[in-house]
């Protein structure tokens, strides 16, 4: 995979996703006709007025930079959808909601290209803002939990690429020290004898990370 | 030894450990203000940690626990691990002490008596400024930021700085817009979108 030069940094960078999400399928409604596009990646149309067909990001953003079809959000970027994702998301824990994995980036994408084909752009802008919000803000509450599960390993469903790749930088380094520290030459029984040092846990505390 | 190339894990090593001689050893400097080149027996010398090792596993001293791992900093960092200042006191505290702990685990039971749960006290203490160092790491404002920053040991700032790297960097993409900026030209009759 093409990563970024500095590999400290984080393994892809931003612009790296956006590429990425770029090869996602999104219906667009085209105004011209067209014969298939036999591409390495897939056909693609033939393209009829007024006839909704499905094309990669990339090729909707570029026809649509020449005027030649309107493009459809996707289903969950309706203001009804998102709504709903951010109750549940309030609501639980512990558990993430499924989104698509390139929610950020394909959201980012057709709000700098399409704002026009977007009904209440305001709305989704700001809920889909929320979203990610509310979720990174459990993702972070989930890390705080881990260090007392004494685990070399974190199970987290449903995290987006691009919260994913925030946080990698973090988490890994976290990990490994963590590893470190717990090797059995430097604490030679640490699951047997209670820590002293330790401050007493919350016992309301869950170990949010081993569910599901 | 972890990375022979590892610029931290020298530093680190370059920390001073508190020895006591066990023998008499002619010929050296290693007190500078000594009027003769040697040392006597039970004299007690600051050695950087990595001679102090190697004099170590010849029996030549003997290994005292270094004093940013002493009774008070552990009282303190039990009471609110998150506040102590560790960089001036050891700014390899987690590196240095995972080194001096594995020497004393390997030594003889009757002369580890201080520094026996030395790394489960490197633990707690990471364990508990881990939290500190994750609330903040990824939301904190620089001004903010730069405060509890000059708390933070060296392997903490790393951990610190790769989150709000990454996160600066997400924050500059998503305000970044359109990578193709429009031609003035094109776009004056229409009203500017956002």
């Amino acid at each position: 995979m093409a990563g970024q030069s500095d590999p400290h940094v984080s393994l892809f960078s931003a612009e790296e996703l956006e590429f990425m999400a770029e090869d996602e399928l999104v219906e667009i409604v085209p105004n011209m006709r067209m014969e298939p596009l036999n591409l390495l990646c897939g056909d693609y149309g033939p393209f009829f007025p007024q006839m909704v067909t499905q094309v990669p990001v990339w090729l909707a953003i570029a026809l649509k930079k020449r005027g030649k079809c309107s493009i459809r959000p996707p289903e969950w970027m309706s203001v009804e959808s998102l709504t709903r994702i951010l109750e549940s998301e309030r609501e639980s824990q512990d558990v993430f909601q499924v989104l698509p994995f390139h929610y950020v980036e394909i959201s980012k994408l057709l709000f700098d290209h399409a704002p026009g084909d977007i009904p209440d752009i305001y709305m989704v802008r700001s809920l889909i803002e929320d979203i990610r919000d509310v979720r990174f803000h459990k993702f972070e509450t989930s890390l705080e939990s881990f260090e007392a599960a004494r685990s070399s390993a974190v199970r987290i469903n449903n995290l987006s690429a691009m919260e994913v790749n925030i946080a990698r930088p973090f988490v890994s380094r976290a990990l490994q020290a963590f590893y470190k520290h717990t090797s059995p030459d430097l604490v030679p029984n640490a699951e047997t004898v209670p820590n002293r040092w330790q401050q007493p846990a919350d016992p309301g505390q869950k170990r949010t990370l081993r569910k599901r | 030894m972890a990375n022979y190339y590892d610029l931290d894990d020298i530093i680190a090593e370059e920390e001073r450990v508190s020895v006591v001689f066990r023998k008499a050893v002619n010929g050296v400097g290693i007190d500078a203000s000594a009027e003769t080149d040697c040392v006597e027996i039970d004299s007690k010398v600051e050695l950087p940690f990595w001679l102090a090792h190697e004099l170590y596993l010849r029996k030549v001293v003997k290994l005292k626990v270094p004093t940013c791992f002493n009774q008070k900093t552990r009282l303190e960092l039990g009471a609110d691990a998150a506040c102590v200042d560790l960089r001036s006191r050891c700014p390899y505290f987690y590196e240095f002490g995972c080194k001096i702990a594995r020497l004393f685990n390997s030594c003889e039971p009757e002369t580890r008596v201080e520094g026996r749960d030395l790394g489960s006290f490197l633990l707690s203490a990471f364990e508990n400024r881990y939290k500190e160092v994750l609330a903040k790491a990824h939301s904190a404002a620089f001004a903010a930021a730069s405060k509890c920053f000059t708390l933070l040991t060296k392997e903490e700032t790393t951990m610190y700085e790769a989150a709000q790297s990454s996160m600066a960097a997400f924050k500059k993409w998503r305000m970044g817009g359109p990578r193709f900026q429009k031609a003035s030209i094109l776009g004056r009759k229409r009203k500017p979108t956002d």
